[in-house]
């Protein structure tokens, strides 16, 4: 069979590289977080679980509670709005809504530090609001708005809100109207249809989207250190500064491993939330 | 009846959301165009902060230093990807881990895949800088543009291929002749994709790049600029960085039509 | 006479400057089983969802027992419908399916179980009460729907298209096990359906629309045997239609041969007209009031019968004559053969042509 051999061969190159730049280089970092650390920040060839020790060390799971806390917040509300935002959208007429989503997500597109800055702006002390406020004669001391964990929440939802739009449109838009109507038929109220029948049909949707937000939120460290104005560390910035300043290796690999574990953690968890809405798939017809 | 009202709150949510979106984004383009240059007072229309970037070598060498990182990964992530997407829906039956590999780089964290990459780089004892943030920028590129053509040819007739070999052509001039021309619409909305996220990558380039001025790319020269003293060239540079990713989003979308991934 | 149950007075619906349902006017009695048979387009599924309350009225009214249900939302009408889609809840299984419904009427978490447990055994579905509906068949799903609207009792129960989406023979016994659940339930159902043969086995009453409009409302046997209008005639089983023109009262075909109808032809001298006759009304070999003459171009055997195709001078398109297996054992008819059939006055029905 000559003809099998057709895909593989399209394949190669592209599996090749992704073999030897993401799978390796995954892979050392998972070996390198059971390395010890050198003297003067190499690292020394010997076995250990020091590094991972180190992560549950009460200063360093401090900051990943604290980047967990903020994760879940931005997470959280990014679902509420995205999918407030993605129901509006898919209640307008069926002709609009493709260019309703697009123009949700134009703003993913451009780029992550210019739509950061651009809150930087905003909330500055010399900032727009600030000064808005002043113009609508608001007098005395302004409370902090930069450099706070809320603006690095603010800028979290801000970023990822689209793709939260997105995940959220998916199962929105494919809902047959016929059974939102079946539910008033039967007597329940528009509330009652949303929260008995639109919600748990939809709720994988949020699902992804939560879980895109807190996965991406937990590991960045530019937000934290552009609106958090390097206040507070979160995992990310911790991973950051040892590869890039402490050159503590090791610790950095065992950080984002972490990281990983998570993040596959939180894939499961979205993966059994899709399972249970779609109703369990399959016992009949085989 | 109480639709009207639904539909109200509707428009309304809609009204909010689109101004929480754009409303940051508008401020920093209207900036650009503010004689001061500072949000406190708009003093007068000018592009004089535009004239001032291309007074500016650091960011002229970064822009240089951006498009050349941009079109190689562009070029090289093309190729493979869809090479890759024809493989994959062309063999149909893929294992568990074949999707997983091919979905991965666009799941995993930029941080992970950046100091994987830099640990990997330095052990090998590589010389880093602009040809290791291409290398490494390929690597989630090609899962883009794989996702965009398979979006494509999963309403992809593949019978016409059937057909080209039973008229006599050999694979390469199937490819050639048949898959590529109905692939090309997908393929080029998947380069322009892979050219904005190539544009606009930061924390990959930031750890690839090496030490040195000599790679720093426009992110990393905007990252600079907002951590150690905004100047008001950023509001600038800031709108034409977005206004490339803008324009090369909508000619991607208009090439394909819902193709981007995840829609 | 009694008030009837439900009561449509020029009920109207404008979508745009389209009326999909435009000056209907209907009443529908108790313990009846009404079809409302149209092409799609012809807004027969617009008027039923107006009866819902998923559409609001243009204009008109619609009264239930006597009283304005216009103005009512879905959720709080004595009416339910069976959608065409079925819209179960892909999240609950069949009893929570069934339940929802009772739920949003308060009833007390005992009673729901009874009724629930009830109507299942009725459709005979108890067995997979805590199956997911993507878990059953589609003829099991059908039932499942019926249920989940059936269980609330309804004034009124309004089913779109209930038996569209199974296959033929289901549907046959589906079409049966309605009219059985009708009669036991003792409650009002209006079906929409496009399906004409379904329309005239289940129904005690039909409504033919077009055009948003009513066309003929009767008894199956009043709407087959008795076409008001040519569209009536035509979109109901077979029919024969042969060109005439009006002359001194009476209609004559193309080659001047008068056609004796016992129906009053009110149609002026000169005007076009067409004669319509049902195939099985052609008999061969009898003397009967009108005659015609023409050559078998083809035959199809459908097992009880035989349809011939009967090319005649007089139309252009052939006649088609049903022979029943018995007749055709006696007469033999083979392609090439010609043929006299014969109709009587009683079975033929002038139209405007």
């Amino acid at each position: 069979m000559t003809n099998d051999r057709r895909p593989l061969i399209l394949m190669s190159p592209a599996l090749l590289w992704l073999f030897g730049l993401m799978v390796v280089p995954c892979l050392l970092i998972l070996a390198l977080a059971f390395f010890r650390r050198g003297l003067y920040g190499g690292i020394e060839y010997t076995w250990t679980l020091e590094n991972i020790a180190l992560v549950f060390d009460p200063l360093y799971f401090k900051i990943f509670m604290k980047s967990a806390g903020i994760a879940g917040l931005a997470a959280g509300i990014a679902s509420v709005l995205g999918y407030a935002a993605a129901y509006a959208i898919a209640s307008m007429p069926r002709r609009h809504q493709p260019m309703l989503l697009f123009f949700a997500v134009l703003p993913f597109w451009s780029n992550y530090l210019v739509r950061t800055y651009a809150w930087i702006v905003l909330l500055n002390r010399e900032g727009l609001i600030v000064n808005l406020a002043r113009w609508f004669g608001f007098e005395g001391e302004m409370p902090k708005l930069l450099y706070t964990e809320s603006a690095v929440v603010i800028g979290l939802v801000y970023n990822y809100l689209p793709f939260v739009i997105l995940s959220c449109y998916a199962p929105l838009s494919r809902l047959n109207p016929e059974i939102a109507e079946a539910s008033r038929d039967l007597g329940a109220s528009g509330w009652k249809t949303f929260r008995r029948i639109t919600l748990p049909m939809t709720v994988p949707g949020i699902a992804t989207g939560f879980v895109f937000v807190f996965v991406l939120s937990i590991g960045n460290f530019v937000t934290p250190a552009l609106l958090g104005g390097g206040q507070f560390q979160m995992i990310g910035n911790l991973v950051y500064a040892q590869f890039l300043t402490a050159n503590d290796w090791p610790f950095g690999a065992a950080l984002s491993m972490v990281l990983i574990l998570v993040m596959l953690g939180l894939l499961m968890l979205q993966a059994v939330v899709t399972e249970r809405a779609s109703g369990g798939k399959k016992q009949i017809d085989g | 009846m109480a639709d009207r009202n639904t539909f109200r709150l509707m428009l309304l949510i809609l009204g909010v959301i689109f101004a929480f979106l754009y409303i940051p984004i508008s401020v920093l383009v209207g900036l650009s165009f503010n004689e001061g240059g500072l949000p406190t007072a708009w003093t007068g229309f000018s592009v004089k902060w535009y004239g001032a970037l291309l007074q500016n070598s650091d960011i002229l060498q970064a822009a240089g230093n951006t498009l050349f990182v941009a079109i190689f990964s562009t070029i090289l992530s093309t190729i493979l990807g869809s090479l890759l997407a024809v493989g994959v829906e062309l063999r149909r039956r893929n294992g568990k881990w074949l999707e997983t590999i091919i979905f991965a780089p666009m799941i995993i964290p930029d941080i992970v895949l950046a100091i994987a990459l830099l640990s990997f780089f330095s052990l090998l004892g590589a010389r880093m800088g602009l040809h290791t943030i291409v290398v490494s920028h390929v690597v989630f590129n090609l899962a883009f543009v794989c996702a965009v053509v398979r979006a494509r040819l999963r309403n992809f007739d593949w019978s016409i291929v059937e057909a080209s070999t039973d008229l006599g052509a050999s694979t390469f001039t199937t490819l050639i002749r048949v898959i590529l021309p109905v692939l090309m619409p997908a393929i080029l909305a998947g380069a322009l994709l892979a050219f904005t996220l190539s544009v606009d990558e930061f924390i990959i380039a930031f750890f690839t790049a090496g030490a040195g001025r000599s790679s720093i790319t426009l992110p990393m020269q905007i990252y600079a600029m907002i951590r150690f003293g905004v100047t008001p060239e950023i509001n600038a540079l800031a709108t034409v960085v977005m206004g490339v990713s803008v324009i090369a989003l909508a000619l991607s979308q208009r090439l394909n039509r819902g193709g981007l991934p995840g829609q | 006479m009694t008030r009837p149950l439900l009561s449509l007075q020029n009920v109207k619906k404008c979508f745009g400057t389209i009326a999909a349902v435009d000056g209907v006017t209907l009443d529908i009695h108790e313990n009846e089983f009404f079809a409302l048979l149209g092409a799609s387009g012809s807004g027969k599924t617009t008027l039923l969802r107006m009866l819902a309350g998923f559409e609001d009225l243009t204009a008109g009214d619609i009264l239930l027992e006597g009283t304005s249900i216009a103005n009512i939302p879905p959720n709080r009408r004595p009416v339910n419908l069976m959608f065409q889609t079925y819209a179960l809840f892909p999240h609950m299984t069949v009893a929570q399916n069934i339940a929802y419904g009772l739920e949003m009427d308060k009833l007390p978490k005992a009673q729901i179980k009874t009724h629930v447990d009830e109507i299942l055994q009725v459709i005979q579905l108890a067995h997979l009460a805590k199956r997911k509906p993507d878990q059953l068949s589609g003829g099991q799903r059908q039932r499942v729907a019926l249920a989940r609207a059936l269980v609330k009792r309804p004034k009124v129960l309004l089913l779109d298209e209930p038996l569209g989406a199974l296959d033929k023979k289901l549907r046959g016994e589906m079409q049966l096990e309605l009219k059985r659940l009708q009669h036991e339930f003792g409650i009002t159902f209006i079906v929409v359906t496009h399906d004409q043969e379904e329309a005239l086995v289940m129904a005690d009453r039909v409504a033919i629309m077009q055009d948003g409009a009513l066309l003929q409302v009767g008894t199956p046997h009043e709407i087959y045997e008795f076409p008001e209008t040519r569209f009536a005639a035509d979109f109901i089983g077979v029919m024969n239609f042969l060109p005439v023109k009006v002359s001194r009262g009476a209609a004559h075909t193309s080659n001047g041969t008068r056609i004796a109808t016992d129906k009053p032809l009110d149609l002026p001298d000169g005007s076009a007209a067409v004669a319509a006759i049902r195939p099985e009304r052609l008999h061969v070999g009898i003397q009967s009031d009108n005659m015609l003459t023409g050559e078998i171009t083809a035959i199809a055997y459908h097992g009880l019968d035989l349809l011939l195709h009967i090319m005649t001078p007089l139309a252009d398109t052939p006649i088609i004559s049903r022979m029943t297996a018995d007749v055709a054992d006696h007469h033999n008819p083979a392609v090439g053969q010609q043929i006299t059939v014969g109709w009587s006055a009683r079975d033929t029905h002038i139209f405007p042509a």
